[in-house]
């Protein structure tokens, strides 16, 4: 009797120790707890501060004494609306914008399939070759294309005297700058597109071309029905992933031209950039970051939206 | 009731310590003086090398070691920034004038007008007149001392100017433009003269050569018309494609190749010819810059401060002392080819007997400062893009000038 007794006891115990449902349903928290602390203190917050900073003059004096920061409102954004190098900054994002972002994801797809014909040895190779751009440091980029670009001394140039042709100012002609430039940032960037898109292809099961090809389908037909909608998600993510760090453009134009020649490569970013840390205006460079993170995050929302759309 | 009292008193009490000890550290220096055995930190400008080397003399002399960390000049806004936002700065850094404002307005700097009496070598007397303490200072303040100076003279090459017949560097403006023009007809490709893009003190020289300045009551003004003399000689040179338009145009290849036989620069460049084109010896020559009303020139170079926050005030001042005396500068000079400030050090003979430092210190005598007010960086962009867009992009002239205008004095309200 008392064994029985006891051992209900236990087991009743036991039931009474379960863990609450509430418990197990923290678990994920606690899981996500520290990479959320981490993106709430660097990312969230900042976006506060720099919003609430827009709203104040603090410049390099106010940071040595923060009894000279005074809040003036939205006196930041109307200065920015009226200045014209703002909005040729935004206009020249947006122009980096269209010519970048299909060139890349267009080309780096092709260059993907192509790669991915074969994994001889050779067209291994030749993948290590088109991801190198992504790892090089972008100083010893500028250092190079800047004397490929070089209007007195640049091979490019050297290379058009020899076939007759008029010297290119790469860099110096405001239309021809902007599409140099956007040409760096694409030879760069193509080397990270290529390997999500090497990865995806490689994930489509080889039994879906062997179908194809028992049904009579050619090597066009296999592409354009079977590998490009099977990567429809990899496209997509590029896509919102290249968009995001070109409407972010900086480095190439930072370290080529520093924006100029008159403002003809100045993106948001360097626009940016050069009122905060160049001019010590950070209130004015805050409210500038705050318009570039408003229209980043409408267009990627816009994006999120279209392919919901899409797959409902 | 009591503890309010009690509290009030403390905080008396600790104010007239404060004061006390104030008193005392401004004006009984020189006990505290060889107390203070530091070490001291100094950021300087790009090479670090040649200042430790210096130093090690004044740690032999004084028992006093210093530490110095080199600033690249890309660097140094950044640098200020986060010293100022921290307050974790040096003991003493070097400035370049530009960014003079900058560190000012920081409130950075410690006001040494206090120790100057105790300090001799910070006396502005003893320094350059360009360079006056009432010209690098705000009102009644020392925030800094001049340590090292450059100046912009014309380089020409000889060989290039004798074969094209001009047997003397041009000494005016219309010399100037002539000779410029000569030298373009040699060829396609060939130019007379380099104006760099990025070059904002230029349009200001022209300003002051045509007799005017671009400051008026305290403010930057570009509505003279010795300004509108200068933009139209500085306009002309495109005009008449006597310069390369290229953004990239190297300006130390151009004159090393030949492509553009007259520069406006400083002795840095003639420490860069001679580094990389030790053939050319002979070849080339500096004289001072031509004159329209006058034949002033831009005053460079950096100042040494003490920042607002060290520790160690009293060594720093003893190292800002040694730097100022004639046998550190010459020092300076031999080690890092950066001209003295000090007259004493000028009037050397080892400089003296140099015909190109002659000119050199010839020009510093007719130099001036650029603007040193906080929004220069601003102004001068705007009046850079605006000069650009207008030989660069075709803008017209008057409307750019008049839109400039207005954009400066937005700037400053």
């Amino acid at each position: 009797m008392t064994v029985t007794a006891a051992r209900q006891e236990a087991r009743s115990r036991l039931v009474a120790f379960r863990p609450p449902r509430l418990r197990t349903s923290l678990v994920p928290y606690v899981l996500v707890g520290p990479a959320l602390l981490l993106l709430v203190t660097f990312s969230v917050l900042s976006i506060f501060v720099a919003a609430a900073v827009s709203l104040t003059n603090l410049d390099i004096s106010g940071l040595a004494n923060f009894g000279a920061v005074r809040f003036i409102g939205l006196g930041n954004y109307q200065t920015m609306f009226s200045d014209p190098a703002f909005w040729e900054a935004l206009g020249n994002t947006a122009f980096f914008v269209l010519i970048g972002v299909p060139t890349l994801v267009i080309g780096s797809l092709i260059i993907a399939i192509a790669l991915n014909f074969s994994r001889s040895r050779f067209f291994r190779a030749l993948r290590a070759f088109y991801f190198v751009p992504a790892i090089t440091a972008i100083v010893a980029i500028s250092l190079i294309w800047g004397n490929l670009y070089n209007s007195q001394f640049g091979l490019l140039n050297w290379l058009l005297s020899l076939i007759g042709r008029d010297p290119v100012q790469w860099l110096t002609d405001p239309t021809i700058a902007k599409l140099s430039v956007a040409l760096v940032a694409i030879w760069r960037g193509s080397g990270l597109d290529i390997i999500i898109f090497l990865a995806a292809l490689q994930a489509i099961p080889p039994e879906y071309y062997e179908a194809a090809a028992v049904d009579g389908a050619n090597e066009w037909q296999k592409i354009f029905r079977i590998t490009v909608p099977l990567m429809r998600f990899a496209i997509f993510f590029v896509t919102v992933t290249t968009l995001i760090s070109w409407m972010q453009f900086f480095d190439e134009p930072y370290v080529l031209t520093q924006g100029g020649p008159v403002h003809a490569t100045t993106s948001m970013s360097l626009y940016i950039y050069q009122q905060g840390f160049r001019y010590d205006e950070f209130g004015f460079a805050s409210a500038a970051s705050i318009v570039l993170f408003a229209i980043i995050a409408i267009v990627t929302a816009l994006q999120l939206r279209a392919r919901l759309e899409s797959d409902a | 009731m009591k503890n309010r009292y009690m509290k009030q008193f403390t905080a008396m009490g600790l104010f007239a310590v404060a004061l006390w000890t104030a008193a005392c550290g401004g004006g009984t220096n020189t006990p505290t003086a060889s107390t203070d055995k530091g070490p001291i930190q100094i950021w300087t400008m790009e090479d670090s090398t040649a200042f430790t080397a210096l130093m090690q003399d004044f740690t032999t002399k004084t028992g006093i070691p210093v530490q110095v960390e080199a600033v690249p000049w890309g660097n140094v806004n950044d640098k200020l920034t986060t010293a100022v936002a921290s307050g974790n700065g040096p003991d003493l850094m070097q400035i370049g004038l530009s960014l003079l404002p900058s560190f000012e307005s920081a409130g950075a700097l410690l006001d040494l007008s206090p120790y100057v009496k105790d300090h001799p070598g910070l006396q502005s007397s003893n320094y350059l007149s360009a360079v006056a303490a009432d010209k690098i200072n705000p009102s009644g303040k020392v925030l800094s001392v001049p340590w090292v100076s450059d100046v912009r003279v014309l380089f020409y090459r000889t060989d290039i100017l004798g074969a094209a017949g001009i047997s003397s560097p041009p000494s005016t403006w219309t010399q100037f433009h002539d000779d410029a023009a000569v030298l373009a007809q040699r060829g396609k490709g060939k130019f007379g003269y380099y104006i760099p893009q990025w070059d904002s003190a230029l349009p200001v020289e022209f300003t002051w050569e045509a007799g005017g300045n671009v400051m008026q009551n305290g403010k930057v003004t570009f509505e003279t018309p010795q300004f509108k003399a200068a933009a139209d000689f500085y306009i002309s040179f495109y005009k008449d494609k006597l310069v390369p338009t290229a953004s990239d145009f190297d300006q130390a290849q151009g004159f090393i190749s030949g492509t553009a036989p007259m520069v406006i620069s400083g002795p840095y460049l003639a420490a860069a010819i001679k580094g990389t084109a030790p053939q050319l010896d002979g070849k080339w020559n500096v004289t001072t810059l031509p004159r329209n009303q006058k034949g002033t020139s831009l005053f460079a170079g950096s100042n040494m401060g003490i920042w607002a926050k060290s520790k160690h005030v009293d060594a720093s001042l003893r190292l800002l002392d040694y730097l100022a005396q004639s046998s550190a500068q010459l020092a300076w000079y031999k080690a890092a080819n950066e001209l003295p400030t000090a007259k004493t050090a000028l009037a050397d003979p080892t400089l003296t007997s140099d015909p190109m430092v002659k000119t050199y210190t010839n020009q510093l005598q007719d130099a001036q400062l650029l603007p040193l007010v906080p929004k220069w960086d601003k102004i001068s962009q705007a009046l850079l893009d605006s000069l650009n867009s207008i030989v660069l992009k075709g803008a017209d002239e008057t409307s750019t000038l008049a839109s400039l205008n207005a954009t400066v004095s937005s700037l400053q309200t």
